[in-house]
């Protein structure tokens, strides 16, 4: 709900979803509201590919707009996101995150960050993807999604989970920007002026190694400037968790009953998930040498935490998969388990 | 009501007042499931299944079927049955009798005759699903598919679908002040699979059990694709009571609304009376949560819609053909 309203805010004017738990409060929130703006429209469509497509058209008519769905809905949309970053078409697609594979369960996991940050679909591309954590910065970071994805001509995701998408929390809604989009790129029927196109497919492999290097131009330029992170009690720390999302709240609780014990121990929290703030994270290796990562997977932001730190770190994991959120007692205890003030982080990973 | 009244032929020869006897009492859909009190879906696929019998692979679409009967570790379902995702249980159903065939084919299987049944919600099978049911139906595998049809997507919390009808109110097409609903009529998902020439198509209903049983007998025993179209009360999601949901079912045949018949090769045969003086649809849609909203004017929209399909089918029962009715004339 926080998103649909920070959509409609921020001048989504296009939204198309269907049903799948646990999302559905999205589209229902949409249905009764974004009719109720001038312009507004709201389509149930009759697959998750359909939604996804409908994006793209309303997207390259030059409305504003979003789809959502959950993990199983988001595998079936990967042809449209990647043709929407060859198209280079803006739009936010929202993922609330279940327990997989196939179609697993609906309770919140965060098994989708490979897809998610390494594209998803076919092809050379990447999707920008935003990692909130609080109810407002679910808010926030829809609204700076629009902007983000009309700024780059890019599909940026916002990457959330069920546990997220059930909670309440207050939220202020911050004034939206104006929106900043050429109408060059606009399809509104040819009239007087010159005629457009818009295409993913170049059959000419010149071409189309030219379209791949202009893309990952952008990709580069993306990674160099919108990486976005939370350092969290991370001063005096001699551990570090990095965790995001729920990951992140229940490392919060972790670090709290740690600290109570005489344990320092901090958060690195990405917030951009692609492009991830792999020279910030490395930063702290500097002065930190023990890391823990902490995800409801069995590991894959840990991978581009190795990336970020192999060979300056010590790096531990703990991972629970499969929908289960466990409590930040249970975190506080792996940590007291894996991470010995002598010997550093014992199971290196 | 008193089926003997009804029937002026002798009871004897009313062979269906005693058929119930003769249904088999083995459960392949076990008791204990979680579905709903007065959930017509799950009736329907208890029939279904003791129509079928053992020789039978159940396809699953997700919907809340596979939630309700499927909960880890527990199982409702005695026959073999796999669920795989939601936009494939006609291609999965067609791969299992394509499996099945070849198989056998090679003597690795005993040579019987074992149906591959797939069987879907509305969203699954109108919507999401449509484009391999009609794959499936095209290539002519001998299979059966059932599509079970709530009239919206139940499991996910009542959003509209393809089979949601006229000014019904649902998550997705709530009814406010200005838009009554949902705006667009019923998808006739029977007359799209009839377009694709199959040997058996039907629509059915739990509240004729018998009637249903029948469908799903022949089908089985057709060789090719049949598809049935099986209307079941929701109670959660029309906002009815539960106890209503066979009488719904029986309304919704009595008005005219969801009318019981067969197209077997072309041609159409009612296989339920309907009342020479039909209920009007204002019968129907007073029990239920979702037509609450409705106005009288609104109603009599319906209404005519309902009498000119109505109609419709009544001029496809009169004079169609089956197809080989039509062969012999042209030999002569």
């Amino acid at each position: 709900m926080v998103i649909g309203e920070a959509a409609i805010r921020a001048g989504c004017r296009f939204y198309a979803g269907y049903p799948i738990t646990p999302q559905n409060e999205i589209p229902e929130y949409m249905a009764e509201h974004l009719r109720q703006v001038e312009g507004g429209v709201f389509i149930q469509s009759e697959s998750e590919v359909a939604a996804i497509h409908m994006v793209a058209g309303a997207s390259a008519a030059g409305a504003r707009s979003m789809t959502s769905s959950s993990s199983p809905g988001i595998s079936l949309k990967q042809e449209g996101i990647s043709s929407l970053a060859a198209c280079q078409l803006p739009a936010v697609i929202v993922n609330m995150m279940r327990g997989g594979p196939g179609l697993g369960n609906i309770s919140p996991s965060q098994g989708d960050y490979f897809q998610a940050t390494r594209g998803g679909g076919h092809g050379d591309y990447r999707v920008i993807v935003l990692g909130p954590a609080t109810a407002q910065e679910m808010a926030d970071l829809t609204m700076d999604a629009f902007t983000l994805a009309d700024q780059y001509r890019t599909p940026v995701m916002i990457l959330a989970d069920g546990m997220m998408g059930q909670m309440m929390e207050p939220v202020v809604f911050k004034e939206p920007q104006p929106r900043v989009y050429p109408e060059i790129y606009i399809m509104k029927g040819a009239g007087a002026g010159k005629s457009k196109f818009i295409r993913g497919l170049i059959l000419d492999p010149l071409d189309m190694e030219e379209h791949n290097w202009t893309l990952d131009r952008k990709y580069q330029v993306i990674a160099r400037k919108e990486t976005r992170h939370e350092l969290y009690g991370t001063d005096d720390a001699e551990l570090i968790l990095v965790a995001y999302g729920t990951g992140a709240r229940i490392a919060k609780g972790a670090i709290k009953r740690l600290r109570n014990t005489g344990l320092k121990v901090g958060l690195f929290r990405p917030i951009t998930l692609w492009p991830f703030p792999t020279n910030e994270l490395r930063d702290l290796a500097k002065k930190v040498e023990n890391f823990l990562v902490f995800e409801l997977s069995t590991g894959q932001m840990l991978e581009d935490v190795r990336l970020a730190l192999q060979g300056f770190a010590r790096i531990g994991f703990h991972g629970r998969p499969g929908g289960v959120v466990p409590t930040p007692a249970e975190l506080a205890n792996v940590v007291t388990r894996q991470y010995d003030r002598k010997q550093g982080i014992i199971e290196h990973h | 009501m008193n089926t003997a009244m009804n029937h002026p032929k002798s009871i004897i020869e009313n062979f269906d007042l005693y058929a119930p006897k003769l249904v088999s009492k083995e459960e392949f859909f076990s008791p204990g499931h979680r579905a709903c009190q007065g959930c017509g879906e799950a009736l329907a696929i208890r029939l279904m299944c003791k129509a079928l019998g053992k020789d039978t692979v159940i396809t699953n679409a997700t919907g809340c079927m596979e939630v309700i009967s499927s909960l880890y570790p527990t199982t409702a379902w005695t026959l073999p049955w796999i669920h795989v995702a939601f936009p494939n249980a006609a291609a999965v159903g067609s791969g299992v009798e394509a499996g099945l065939t070849a198989l056998r084919r090679k003597g690795k299987i005993a040579d019987r005759r074992v149906k591959s049944v797939a069987i879907g919600g509305d969203g699954g099978t109108m919507d999401i699903g449509f484009q391999a049911l009609s794959g499936a139906m095209e290539r002519g595998h001998d299979m059966l598919y059932v599509c079970f049809d709530n009239e919206a997507y139940m499991n996910t919390g009542i959003q509209r679908s393809s089979g949601t009808p006229f000014l019904a109110s649902t998550s997705t097409a709530p009814a406010g002040k200005k838009i009554p609903g949902n705006q667009v009529w019923k998808k006739n998902m029977a007359e799209i699979m009839v377009a694709h020439n199959l040997p058996y198509v039907a629509t059915a209903s739990p509240s004729y059990p018998l009637d249903f049983m029948k469908k799903v007998k022949k089908a089985r025993r057709i060789k090719g694709p049949s598809y049935i179209h099986c209307l079941v009360t929701c109670p959660t999601g029309w906002r009815s009571a539960s106890e209503t949901c066979i009488k719904l079912g029986r309304l919704s045949l009595e008005t005219g609304i969801f009318p019981l018949y067969e197209v077997e090769d072309g041609k159409y045969r009612l296989t339920v009376e309907v009342p020479e003086k039909r209920r009007p649809v204002q019968d129907y849609v007073k029990g239920q949560g979702r037509f609450r909203h409705l106005t009288p004017d609104q109603i009599q929209v319906i209404q005519e819609r309902v009498d000119i399909e109505w109609e419709t089918l009544m001029i496809k029962v009169n004079c169609s053909k089956s197809r080989e009715e039509l062969r012999a004339v042209r030999e002569k």
